[in-house]
């Protein structure tokens, strides 16, 4: 294996990959790619994977994650099959307040081009006859949808590898040496040097600026899923909280829970999800539970993504988000222009680590 | 609901420990999913010589008969038809009668899961008559069905001699065992030399490279040497070996590491069969896959640490009994599986004196 490297990323997971692939599309040659165990063993690997803008807020960040959604059809075509469906999106509402907040929801999206539409009890239960029938309203929008996250994540590194890109797995950074002009990472399996650094850690960014004594404020928070077993289709749209997966299974969660790196799951939150989806879709209490798991989310202190040059400190990166399926199209995009031209065709700034106290606490 | 000690899984090694800890007066509730005890000695008919000394040779079902009535003499809580189905905030475990989910806290649990049977796939290994050996013993033996009048076996363990004699017993032709290592893995002589003189087929170094067939399985191609040969069948065995269910381990946030010839991955644990959890310890098949005397025999040790952890019996006389029980499994072990007893004590030894850090998955 090669030790010198243009770029290295440390991360597979849906974030880095997705640079990882981007960037290869436009340079083919000297990209690594190290992660502590393997792509999909960390977040990526546990998400519920909706493709998802509608009623993110404040509406520059649904903005942001709608011009992500757009990418989704390209991706496809370029990567190939990540059994990508834009359903559009429903959130039911079950009183007369929130049909308020919803028609403010929907003015506010308007002036940036998302078009929502709120909807009456009867449009609700015409567009998803399983909606329970005491539903007062929803929100929809057709931009939203969902993804394979498996597939996807495979798909972006079958994609990078072709084009060049190495991947090296179980293999963790342990330590960040910044020389002039250079970085020399050393990792379980050997020390490696390169011009250009990104941190893509997801969950574990936090121990990862560390290693470059920078503070990066990514915080854990649990979210736990249950899986039915495959039910004929019959949920035509993404459900907040509730999806059907291509197979037929109907995957849920909707829980966030501050538990560290603990990834177990605790029926009481499981007995608490099931029960909020029978209150949406009631006849999802005859379905049969199969799978619970749990995934921690990589949750930025303020919630919103990192993203960009880390100041002070030439060409190193930073990428850490949550809603990392949805915008992973977007930011290898636009992180590839960032690295490669130095400037970005959407603003990234507010999304810059700078907003935080750089300094470890 | 409280109990003591709380058993998941009625199989041989569930009911040791549980006769373990109720006969020290110790209160105690088993778990199991179907509505029988024995697990899986119930359908097994051959005759098993190397049991712990406390037990004459036997049957496999007689001997399940035999458990489950000693059980039932003491006051053991049995929810049958019952399962665990997660662990709550509070540690409490969750249980199941498949309506209602109640909690229920133990003092102890021991968890006696047992293993499943591991598939080997090839084309169309989903046509229906391709089944793992357990199944087709199962079918025999409990629910008196013949599964076929044509069968091959994929493997060759001593698992796959005991069933092809069952099934040529019923009249069913064998035309093959298919083996793709050298030489068969069943290290039972006699039973290897009866299949031979009932001229069932041996293919070593051979595999099967597809099946055919409309709706069902109707004839495979084995791969022996350069040759392929094209087989008609209605049932195809496969004896892929067996690894331990760990669901619960994993919902517990125990640590595993990996040992082969015990069935791959296997919780951690030490000589009292405690994992890393102080209040789990576990038995039997779950504990590494190996044979029925071995099974009942870790029942007992994890059954009497149980005991001692809750202060029936002082440490000294947990000591004492269990060292002859350790010795009696050694001896079961080494005579059929010899490798699988020094992957055992590698184990414990790792767990007790770990050299490298890092190096389980949780
Ligand atoms: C329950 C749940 C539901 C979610 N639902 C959605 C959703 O519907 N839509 C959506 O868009 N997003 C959703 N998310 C969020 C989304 O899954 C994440 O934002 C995304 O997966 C993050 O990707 P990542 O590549 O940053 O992280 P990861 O996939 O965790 O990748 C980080 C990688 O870095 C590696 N790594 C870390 N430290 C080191 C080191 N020192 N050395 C080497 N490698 C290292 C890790 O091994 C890991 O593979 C959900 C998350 C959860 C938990």
């Amino acid at each position: 294996m090669e030790t010198s490297y243009e770029t290295i990323i440390i991360g597979g997971g849906v974030v880095g990959s997705s640079i990882a692939y981007h960037l290869s599309e436009r340079k083919k040659e000297g990209i690594l790619v190290l992660d502590q165990k393997f792509p999909l063993s960390g977040t990526s690997g546990s998400t519920q994977a909706w493709v998802w803008v509608h009623n993110k807020t404040p509406s520059w960040y649904a903005e942001f994650n709608m011009y992500s959604a757009e990418l989704y059809p390209y991706l496809s075509k370029k990567i190939g099959d990540v059994e990508y469906k834009r359903t559009g999106g429903l959130s039911p509402f079950f009183n007369e307040a929130d049909r308020e907040k919803a028609l403010l929801l929907a003015e506010a999206y308007k002036k940036i081009g998302i078009k929502i539409k709120v909807l009456s009890r009867e449009e609700a239960l015409e567009k998803e006859p399983s909606l329970n029938p005491e539903v007062a309203g929803a929100t929809y929008s057709s931009i939203d949808g969902n993804v394979n996250p498996f597939r996807l994540v495979d798909m972006y590194m079958r994609a990078a590898k072709k084009n060049g890109v190495q991947y090296s797995t179980y293999n963790k950074v342990t330590e960040i040496q910044k020389l002039p002009g250079k970085f020399i990472v050393s990792s379980r399996k050997g020390t490696f040097v390169c011009n250009n650094l990104i941190l893509a850690g997801g969950t574990w960014s936090r121990e990862l600026g560390k290693l470059v004594d920078i503070s990066i404020p990514v915080n854990q928070l649990r979210g736990q899923i249950l899986v039915t077993e495959p039910l004929k289709p019959f949920l035509h749209y993404t459900i907040s909280g509730l999806r059907q997966a291509f197979n037929g299974e109907v995957l849920i969660g909707y829980s966030m829970e501050e538990e560290g790196f603990n990834r177990a799951t605790t029926l009481d939150v499981i007995q608490e999800t099931a029960n909020m989806a029978v209150h949406y879709v009631p006849q999802l209490k005859k379905a049969k539970v199969v799978r619970a798991f749990s995934g921690i989310r990589a949750m930025p202190e303020d919630g919103f993504p990192i993203l960009g040059n880390i100041p002070g400190i030439e060409n190193l990166y930073v990428a850490a988000t949550h809603s990392g399926v949805t915008l992973s199209p977007l930011i290898g995009t636009l992180m590839t222009e960032l690295i490669l031209d130095g400037e970005t065709s959407i603003p990234i700034d507010r999304y810059s680590i700078s907003r935080f106290d750089l300094a470890i606490r | 609901m409280e109990t003591d000690v709380l058993i998941i899984g009625a199989g041989p090694s569930g009911l040791t420990a549980a006769l373990e800890t109720a006969s020290r007066g110790l209160d105690v509730t088993i778990v199991e999913e179907s509505f029988s005890m024995g697990g899986q000695f119930i359908q097994q008919t051959q005759l098993l010589q190397s049991l712990p000394s406390s037990y004459q040779p036997m049957r496999g079902f007689e001997l399940a008969g035999l458990l489950t009535k000693q059980v039932e003499d003491y006051s053991i809580r049995c929810l049958l038809g019952h399962r665990v189905i997660g662990f709550y905030k509070d540690g409490s475990v969750g249980i199941s009668d498949e309506i209602n989910v109640f909690p229920l806290k133990a003092k102890k649990i021991i968890v006696a899961t047992g293993a499943a049977e591991n598939a080997l796939a090839f084309p169309k290994w989903t046509l229906p008559g391709v089944m793992t050996i357990g199944a087709v013993q199962t079918l025999i033996n409990r629910d008196f069905v013949l599964p076929g009048k044509h069968a091959v076996i994929l493997g060759s363990s001593d698992f796959a001699m005991d069933v092809a004699l069952q099934l040529s017993e019923l009249g069913v032709q064998i035309k093959g065992i298919i083996e793709k290592t050298p030489s068969l893995t069943a290290r039972d002589a006699e039973k290897v030399e009866e299949v031979r003189k009932k001229g069932i087929p041996v293919y070593v170094n051979s595999s099967i490279k597809e099946a055919r067939g409309i709706g069902k399985v109707e004839e495979i191609d084995i791969v022996h040497g350069e040759q392929i040969l094209t087989v008609s069948v209605d049932v195809v065995c496969i004896d892929g070996g067996r690894s331990p269910i760990l669901d619960v381990f994993y919902q517990l946030g125990c640590s595993f590491s990996y040992q082969k010839e015990l069935g791959g991955w296997i919780p951690q644990y030490n000589k009292s069969l405690q994992t890393d959890r102080e209040d789990v310890f576990l038995a039997g098949n779950a504990a590494g896959v190996s044979s029925q005397g071995v099974l009942l025999t870790t029942g007992m040790i994890a059954g009497v640490y149980v005991s001692e952890s809750l202060g029936a019996i002082s440490k000294q006389e947990a000591d004492i009994e269990t060292m002859s029980l350790w010795r009696e499994l050694e001896i079961m072990e080494t005579k059929l599986y010899p490798d699988a007893w020094k992957a055992r004590m590698q184990h414990v030894e790792n767990f007790e004196h770990p050299v490298l850090k890092d190096q389980f998955i949780s």
